[in-house]
């Protein structure tokens, strides 16, 4: 198998790496890297537990996303989302509204999650629910996790 | 004001902040040094077939390969993944028909994704080009994808220990007459005025837990088995793994890692025979084994599908007069969970409606599908399906209001349960009623919505369930509990109870916190050690809260018990004449007179012999308390579910615009984790009734083995929803609770179809209700 030698950034921390070209970015975040934070769930990008964020803004699914084309990438796990201690607000509030059950949807949904209020601070229920499509949780049915992400932008806009 | 401390309150669940930050570990997260990778070797082209050649000599040469398995390889002792058979009495087992019909790596291949074989190499990506190179032949056989194909006389047979294919049926032995119920059902069926008889047909539904199934296994340098695994069940696994392989319980460690859902597809073993297997070929090496989607799909258990023919019989004035019953189940490949499903479907049925007589009567045939097994509500949804359409057809036929018959008809308290002879002891199901009906506007839809044209119709049905708190007398239910205290008067509770997200730990933990008088932040909770910890048999028959918090609490009392008998030494008073109150125990009525809890746990540690007196202080010893729990009974929780629907007659389309469910709670330890278990099993609900099945090609091989094809209740297709929890404390649950977690999956399906009737007047007799068979109900009854 072809290699490329590649430098992301995850989290704040450059990774020069030379990877397969057929490696997925989250073989690399998971296998390589041992950053088991990022989830997977189908491999095939139906469900949405690998999302992660792109330079900060784009959310991506990193099992559809070949990590040799992510040369130069700031990639931000759920892991890189705390602020010296502190929970980002959207993990806050999928803790204090109970929007977890098993978790292992909530990595990639709380990144969607963060993506969706940085696109639009104010969403309605609707148009939360339109974003969270390509995110699957089987546990909760959704509710509280749109309570959270409600929560979360009305928190992010008192402060 | 609350009567208790910390039971009731919504605070946040102590795995949410390691689940929010991905620190979570679940098994397939696990690294150690050196660890190498594990692939099953499938059978991905037959349902069907004899391996008739299987040369693993090319794979044992690619890059990274450290061992190939085949069957030769490993023990081929029979096993049984599921677990009814240590579940029950022996004597009982062997009327039930419970066999051990699987193998690791068979020859005979009865369902796609079948074992073949293993392979062991340095990475993943290695171990599956490896695979590629297993040289291997088969000779394919017939495959039978329903009971009529699979019970024909000249079918292969699965087993020589089921001849005919025959897997199940209730046994005479047990049930007179292979029947479940009471009375003389066909006799009284004559008295019936209205008798309504249809067949229902109920898919395989998939439970879809997120977390695909990982293992890590490691065979240690005592000759110790290790095994990492989100299983539900982790004392079942370790007594399972001890008698496949042959080895005494203390050489088997199951460490339980995060469960990332379970739904009864962890229930009993799934991958953990093969991932043991391969890393008892390489000792000191750990091994681990990642199931890929569609693996977890095709190769683990689902749900029953199977006709349901239904028959009931009522007076005029809606009497319920008799009910017979006949459950017939594509069982799938192999044994697993056939007595058990099979006879609950039956249950679910006793347990509702006060008929004159009724008989259930169940046949399981094994067929070339996955094996069927534990799915969210072990068998409820199915009979929801017949039973409740059927109620809400004789209730349009005589002109009564579904609210009001089940009302006066449902069971209450002092009537029998699912488990014939036991009584409820609580019972808020009219509560439930009421309540629902309220909050969404019975009344005034079920007038409103008569009588409609045009192309969207709407319509609202309802739907009731009982379920059940744990499995006893059915099955084994017992759970053991150790609370140790620490000299600082701060508590490790130390259980196997599961947590499969449910919140159950949380809610163990208030059970404790509340029970011992002690700060939530005093108390850890520890769990996942098999062997820290003693038996408990593992997440199902929604058991964790009423038979886990059981053993916690009586644990706890006593641990409260060996504190106030120390007291009474200490503060020279009799036991009965002590309380406490912010850890400091004292004598009622005289406050002053008063010990600190501190004090006790630390004085039963560092316990010295005072040099002047020569003499201790206190007593001495390390509080332990210990609870071995074997519950009472297993108070049935009840719940009724409303739905308002709108179907469109010109595409068959259905919506869900807006959901409630009254559930009877007994009492919420933790609300928010009650409220999710039913906006949970609300969303598999509907999938059940609308969208999910798994389906097979006329080959036996899955044509819909991921998110894409078997389409779920996304964000968009959930309806507004209300939870009602209706707190009517039980007498046995600890503290009054009763389960929440399976049950409320059990009666949305039978809501959404009341609904699609109440909009269109026709019944779903094929689910899931899709589009297509709506819109040929619509054609057939030339609704315009």
């Amino acid at each position: 198998m072809k290699t490329r030698s590649i430098t992301i950034n995850v989290n704040g921390v450059a990774h020069s790496l030379n990877v397969a070209v057929n490696r997925t970015l989250l073989q690399v975040l998971r296998d390589d890297l041992k950053m088991p934070e990022t989830k997977y769930g189908c491999g095939t990008g139906e469900c949405g537990a690998c999302t992660v964020i792109l330079d900060g803004k784009k959310s991506i699914l990193s099992c559809l996303t070949l990590a040799a084309t992510m040369d130069g990438a700031n990639i931000t796990t759920v892991a890189g989302l705390e602020k010296d201690g502190k929970l980002n607000p959207v993990q806050e509030a999928f803790v204090s509204e109970h929007a977890i059950q098993c978790g292992y949807c909530t990595p990639g949904m709380v990144m969607k999650s963060v993506t969706i209020l940085a696109k639009n601070p104010k969403p309605t229920e609707e148009e939360i629910r339109r974003e969270l499509e390509g995110n699957i949780c089987r546990c909760t049915g959704y509710v509280k996790i749109v309570e959270a992400i409600q929560k979360a932008s009305e928190v992010m806009a008192s402060t | 004001m609350s009567e208790f401390a910390v039971i009731g309150k919504r605070i946040p669940k102590i795995d949410a902040k390691a689940k929010v930050t991905g620190r979570a570990q679940y098994a397939a997260d696990l690294y150690f040094p050196g660890m190498l990778y594990g692939k099953i070797v499938r059978c991905m082209k037959y349902a069907h077939a004899k391996v008739t050649k299987l040369d693993l000599s090319e794979a044992a040469r690619m890059p990274g390969v450290v061992k190939v398995l085949g069957p030769k390889d490993v023990t081929q002792k029979g096993y049984n993944t599921g677990v009814l058979d240590i579940m029950v009495p022996e004597a009982a087992g062997k009327l039930l028909g419970d066999i051990e019909d699987q193998v690791l790596f068979t020859d005979h291949v009865k369902h796609q994704g079948d074992a073949i074989a293993g392979i062991i190499a340095r990475t993943e990506e290695q171990a599956e080009r490896a695979a590629e190179k297993i040289a291997v032949e088969y000779e394919p056989l017939p495959v039978y994808l329903t009971a009529e194909e699979s019970m024909q006389p000249d079918a292969v047979q699965f087993t020589p220990l089921k001849p005919g294919n025959f897997a199940f049926q209730l046994p005479a032995e047990m049930f007179p007459n292979n029947s479940y119920g009471w009375g003389d059902a066909e006799a009284e069926m004559k008295n019936a005025d209205l008798v309504i008889e249809n067949s229902f047909y109920t898919p395989k539904c998939k439970q879809c837990q997120m977390e695909p199934h990982a293992y890590v296994g490691y065979y240690d340098d005592q000759g110790r088995i290790n095994c990492w695994t989100s299983t539900q069940m982790p004392k079942c696994v370790h007594a399972k793994i001890a008698r496949l392989f042959e080895l005494p319980m203390s050489r088997v460690k199951i460490n339980q890692t995060t469960v990332g859902g379970g739904f009864g597809g962890r229930l009993g073993m799934i991958g953990e025979p093969e991932a043991c297997a391969m890393a008892m070929a390489v000792p000191g090496r750990h091994v681990k084994v990642e199931y890929l989607r569609e693996e977890d799909w095709i190769a683990s258990e689902s749900r029953h599908p199977g006709n349901y023919r239904m028959k009931m019989g009522f007076k005029n004035d809606g009497t319920p007069v008799s009910c017979q019953a006949n459950w017939t189940a594509n069982r799938g490949a192999y044994y697993t969970h056939a007595s058990g499903t099979n006879f609950t479907m039956g249950a679910w049925l006793v347990g509702m409606y006060k008929f004159g007589a009724l008989s259930y009567k169940a046949k399981a045939y094994y067929t070339n599908v996955a094996p069927c097994g534990a799915f969210r509500a072990y068998g409820n949804p199915q009979t929801n399906v017949a039973m409740e359409q059927t109620i809400d057809d004789m209730c349009a036929k005589l002109g009564l209001d579904p609210v009001e018959w089940r009302i006066k008809w449902a069971k209450g308290i002092g009537d029998d349960t699912w488990i014939l002879g036991f009584k409820y002891p609580s019972a808020a199901l009219v509560q439930c009623l009421q309540q629902g009906a309220e909050a969404i506007g019975w009344k005034e839809k079920r007038a409103k919505y008569a009588n409609q044209t045009g192309t969207k119709r709407r319509g609202i049905g309802v739907s009731v369930m009982n379920h059940t708190s744990g499995a006893f007398p059915m099955l084994l239910e017992h759970t053991t509990c150790t609370v140790k205290l620490n000299e600082d008067a701060t508590a490790e509770v130390i259980t196997s109870c599961s947590d499969l997200g449910t919140g159950a730990h949380t809610s163990l933990k208030q059970i404790a916190a509340e029970t011992l008088g002690f700060g939530l932040d005093e108390i850890h909770m520890l769990v996942g050690d098999s062997d820290a910890a003693g038996f408990d048999i593992g997440a199902h028959a929604s058991r964790t809260l009423y038979v886990g918090g059981g053993a916690v609490k009586a644990a706890c009392e006593d641990v409260k018990k060996q504190l106030f008998e120390r007291a009474a030494i200490q503060l020279e008073a009799n036991v009965d004449d002590l309380d406490m109150k912010d850890k400091k125990i004292f004598v009622k009525g005289s406050p002053d007179k008063s010990i600190d809890v501190k004090t006790i746990t630390s004085l039963g540690v560092y316990n010295f012999i005072d040099p002047a007196t020569g003499k201790t202080v206190g007593t001495p010893g390390q509080i332990q308390g210990y609870a071995s729990h074997f519950p009472p009974h297993h108070s049935p929780p009840l719940a009724a579910c409303f739905m308002e629907v709108e179907v469109d007659i010109e595409t068959g389309a259905v919506e869900t615009l807006e959901s409630i469910m009254a559930y009877d709670i007994g009492r919420a330890i933790h609300p928010p984790s009650c409220e999710g278990q039913n906006e949970g099993a609300v969303q598999q609900g509907i999938g059940h009734a609308l969208m999910e099945e798994i389906y097979y090609d006329k080959n036996g091989l899955c044509l819909n083995s991921n998110f894409t094809d078997y389409k779920m209740p996304g964000p968009c297709d959930m309806p507004k929803f209300k939870n009602i929890l209706v707190e009517e404390p039980d007498p046995f649950g600890p503290y009054g609770a009763k389960s929440a977690g399976e049950g409320a999956l059990a009666n949305p399906p039978g809501a959404v179809l009341n609904a699609i009737r109440n909009a269109i007047g026709v019944m779903s007799l094929d689910v899931p209700a899709t589009p297509e068979k709506i819109l040929k109900a619509i054609k057939e009854k030339g609704i315009k």
